[in-house]
């Protein structure tokens, strides 16, 4: 089947083994633009796998990967963020603790801001001028997360929710097309977790980018996602809207058995 | 010629393998590279050479007497400072262990001078092998060196501290919950290590002939490259890395001329890791 | 912040006052202190920017201050060169030569990078010595011109130790306003979250690779830039500037000063360097006591003795507030 061009992701054949170990089983997805996509399953069943395939953390062992009608198959990280504008977020590492939350923003945003390689060692006016509206642009982007109080504070020192709110303004500097989320919600207070909710549907409905969602908190699931893709060794055995996904009866039985 | 450069080859393998088995012990439960190993190696030349020279005591005794001394130092250096290298960042042990190798060296220059000094000691009367003169002494290095590797393999495997050495190589953490001792085993493999290190240094006194301060760092990278070469933790890899790094030395020494031998160690282990980079501090290790 | 930042800039402005009078009160040979502290600044920077905001601990920095020495001397010596030209070649044979070494080096990780990098300072020495027809072996290269201040063949020769010393300050304030240019730009802030935490770098789109690749040719082309005045300040060279010596020296600036800080590691320049220069401390004893500020630093203040002093200092200010 060839890969939906006008989506915002599209994978084909997507396989991932680590030795006798299938950890991805030849999945295909199509991801419209626009959507609201989480992804769930039992521990092990590959979400994580097939996160970090789509954005060249790990080298898929076999299918292709098409984000907006260009093909990223293969490459590398940090070529897919700047080119392809897909970008995602980590569980555990989360910011750069030696810099301030506003330096935080400004490093993401310099990919949009100094584009290619030896722009970035700008230096005197150009580099002045240029980071200084990306300051500018920090300071909108937490207005909008609600971490403005937080500006100048060490990222290492605010609390880990907030290190999740930061993350997530630190993806909305890079101007993204598709953003993946890996567990966003993991660890946070119930209150954080609201308003994770609310930044993700904004920047949906105002910038139009395409979210797709790790989570087990099913409840935000439901609340949050449009679609509810459910993986279960490696393999996709549920897709749908979650009111239904939920009670479906193989689904039921993956959580239960894994 | 050829007879020639494969005895020198495996002769100063022998000893290379000794005081790489060192590090390669000293790394299992330290996780840390001793960038002071050749130090040892050193004091323990050091120490055979003062004793003969100064208290007069025969070549026999001296090397007990080397080896006995750097267990000291070893001890000391170990409850100071390597004790602190237990689950810190790499870059600590490789400064912390620098600025021991700085203090070894720079003390026994301020105490005996920075000069070259000549060894006088050991058994260098040559014996006929295969049409060959052989100096007696490189015979007892191949010998004391095979006895030695087997004597270290029993007491990896036999011994209780064997034992022990090789359960905190394998997994520290389950070991400190376990109850053991684990900054006590991590200073006796240490001294251990610095033991075969002086032991080595102590017997090949009397084929280098001569010693100074300095020797020490050209040691240390050397066995850094056998241990890449041969793997670490690997024991019997070590031995074979060394004779290997011996004998490339020996015949680039003999054949292209002796000012490049040192450089050969770095070549290989540039080589060596161009080739395979990951390799070496991957989490299969084994003693 | 911004008291923190007002107090460095003023300790930045009377240090650079004093050192611009200090030829006016100090004797010829403190000056001659300053002069040595200033030529290993500039490697030193090179260490910092390598170590200090990339993360990488290179040992390479004295291969190519050697580098930098030998190609400057050879084109004075040959070709009667002006001294920027000696200066900008010298800085460049450094960096095109890091490059090749930097493909390598840069796929290892932890000890295999450093010893890697000590291997490279082994293998320079020992080119040094056998490229006889090039280097005269061990004997060196020796009557190098004096630095001649001038467009191309004629212009002002530097004689005096005076003349010398403010040549060397010139290069000195050079080299810190573009290390500070650099570490201010977008591509040193991609440095230092390269140095905190490389995937989460790259996720943010930055091409990790070629900026380690970038942080390790910019620390050689300091380091040869520093090579280039020793050389002319010296006028010998040989073999021995590939010794360990040296290279314990930058580390113990670096880490002693301040890793990962500009004035720290300047301070540290001075302060290592001038201070034992003037004292005549013998070169053993200096290295004994390297050897032990080093361990007592990286156990106690990893992050250098400048940045604990101003700690100090922000603990006291804040102390008298209350």
């Amino acid at each position: 089947m060839p890969p939906d061009r006008t989506a915002a992701l599209s994978l084909r054949g997507m396989a991932k083994n680590f030795g006798s170990i299938v950890a991805v089983d030849a999945v295909d997805l199509d991801i419209p633009q626009g959507q609201i996509c989480g992804l769930t399953g039992p521990n092990g069943s590959g979400k994580s796998t097939l996160f970090d395939c789509c954005t060249g953390l790990q080298k898929a062992t076999a299918g292709r990967v098409f984000a907006g009608g260009t093909e990223v198959t293969g490459w590398e990280m940090h070529r897919i963020v700047r080119e392809a504008r897909v970008i995602r977020s980590f569980q555990k590492a989360v910011v750069l603790r030696a810099m301030t939350v506003e330096d935080n923003l400004v490093l993401a945003g310099q990919m949009v801001a100094f584009p290619g390689f030896l722009a970035t060692f700008a230096i005197g006016r150009a580099n002045r001028s240029g980071v200084r509206q990306l300051r500018e642009r920090a300071g909108d982007v937490l207005d909008l997360v609600g971490l403005a109080h937080m500006r100048h504070a060490d990222a290492g020192k605010i609390s880990f929710g907030q290190q999740k709110l930061l993350q997530f303004a630190t993806m909305l500097m890079a101007d993204p097309r598709v953003i993946l989320l890996d567990e966003p919600m993991a660890g946070v207070n119930p209150v954080l977790i609201e308003r994770m909710i609310a930044n993700i549907n904004r920047a949906n409905r105002d910038h139009g980018i395409t979210f797709v969602v790790v989570e087990h908190n099913l409840d935000a699931m439901k609340a949050l996602c449009h679609r509810l893709v459910v993986l279960s060794r490696g393999r996709i055995i549920a897709d749908d809207t979650p009111d239904i996904v939920v009670r479906q009866p193989d689904v039921v039985e993956a959580y239960l058995a894994g | 010629m050829l007879i020639d450069v494969a005895v020198n080859g495996i002769t100063a393998g022998s000893v290379y393998a000794l005081v790489a088995v060192g590090m390669t012990i000293i790394f299992g439960v330290l996780r840390a590279i001793n960038f002071a190993h050749g130090e040892y190696y050193m004091l323990g030349t050091f120490g055979a050479w003062w004793a003969i020279e100064t208290v007069e005591l025969p070549y026999l005794v001296s090397i007990p007497l080397a080896v006995a001394i750097v267990a000291v130092i070893a001890l000391a250096i170990g409850m100071l400072v390597m004790r602190r290298l237990i689950d810190a960042p790499f870059q600590i042990g490789v400064v912390a262990t620098l600025g021991v190798s700085l203090v070894l060296q720079n003390v026994v220059i301020l105490i005996f001078g920075g000069s070259y000094k000549m060894f006088n000691g050991g058994w260098i009367e040559p014996v006929e092998i295969l049409g060959a003169g052989v100096s007696e002494q490189r015979i007892l290095i191949v010998i004391a060196a095979l006895v030695i590797f087997g004597g270290i393999e029993l007491v990896v495997r036999r011994t209780r501290f064997g034992k022990t050495m090789r359960a905190v190589a394998q997994n520290i953490e389950a070991c400190k919950i376990m109850g053991v001792d684990v900054p006590r085993v991590v200073t006796g493999t240490f001294v251990l290590g610095c033991c075969l290190a002086a032991l080595s240094g102590a017997l090949t006194a009397p084929v280098t002939g001569s010693l100074y301060g300095g020797m020490g760092t050209a040691i240390t990278v050397k066995t850094f490259a056998i241990i890449v070469m041969g793997g670490v933790g690997n024991v019997s890899g070590t031995l074979l890395a060394a004779w290997l790094l011996g004998l490339m030395e020996s015949a680039v020494a003999g054949y292209l001329g002796l000012q490049f031998r040192d450089a050969v160690a770095f070549i290989a282990l540039i080589g060596v890791l161009t080739v395979l980079p990951g390799g070496l501090f991957s989490r299969r290790e084994r003693f | 912040m911004g008291t923190d930042r007002g107090l460095r800039a003023a300790g930045f402005a009377g240090m650079l006052a004093f050192l611009l009078a200090a030829p006016g009160f100090l004797g010829e040979y403190q000056v001659h202190a300053l002069i040595v502290s200033l030529t290993f600044l500039l490697p030193a920077l090179g260490l910092n920017l390598i170590l200090g905001y990339a993360g990488m601990l290179s040992f390479a920095q004295m291969a190519f201050f050697g580098i930098g020495a030998y190609v400057s001397a050879l084109m004075a010596m040959r070709w009667g060169t002006p001294f920027w030209l000696n200066l900008c070649a010298a800085s460049l044979v450094a960096g095109i030569v890091a490059v090749p070494l930097g493909f390598p080096a840069l796929r290892l990780r932890r000890y295999s990078f450093v010893m890697c990098t000590l291997g490279f300072a082994v293998i320079a020495q020992t080119l040094a010595k056998n490229w006889v027809s090039l280097t005269r072996g061990d004997l060196g290269l020796s009557n190098v011109p004096r630095p001649v201040l001038g467009l191309w063949s004629s212009g002002l020769e530097i004689r005096s130790v005076t003349q010398y010393y403010y040549l060397a300050l010139a290069l000195g304030v050079i080299a810190v306003l573009a290390f500070l240019a650099l570490v201010s730009s977008p591509a040193g802030r991609y440095m230092i979250a390269i140095r905190e935490d490389e995937t989460l770098a790259a996720s943010l789109g930055a091409p990790t690779w070629r900026y380690r690749m970038a942080a390790f040719v910019l620390s050689a082309m300091f380091a040869g830039c520093g090579g280039s005045f020793y050389v002319h300040y010296y006028t010998v060279i040989s073999p021995t500037i590939f010794d360990p010596y040296y290279g314990n020296t930058l580390l113990v600036i670096v880490l002693g000063g301040g890793v990962g800080t500009l004035g720290g590691v300047v301070a540290g320049s001075f302060i290592f360097v001038a201070l034992s220069e003037v004292l005549r401390v013998a070169p053993d004893i200096r290295m004994i006591a390297y050897g032990l500020l080093l361990i007592v630093v990286v156990f106690g203040c990893p992050e250098g003795l400048l940045p604990l002093l101003m700690r100090r200092l922000r603990t006291w200010r804040r102390a008298d507030a209350t």
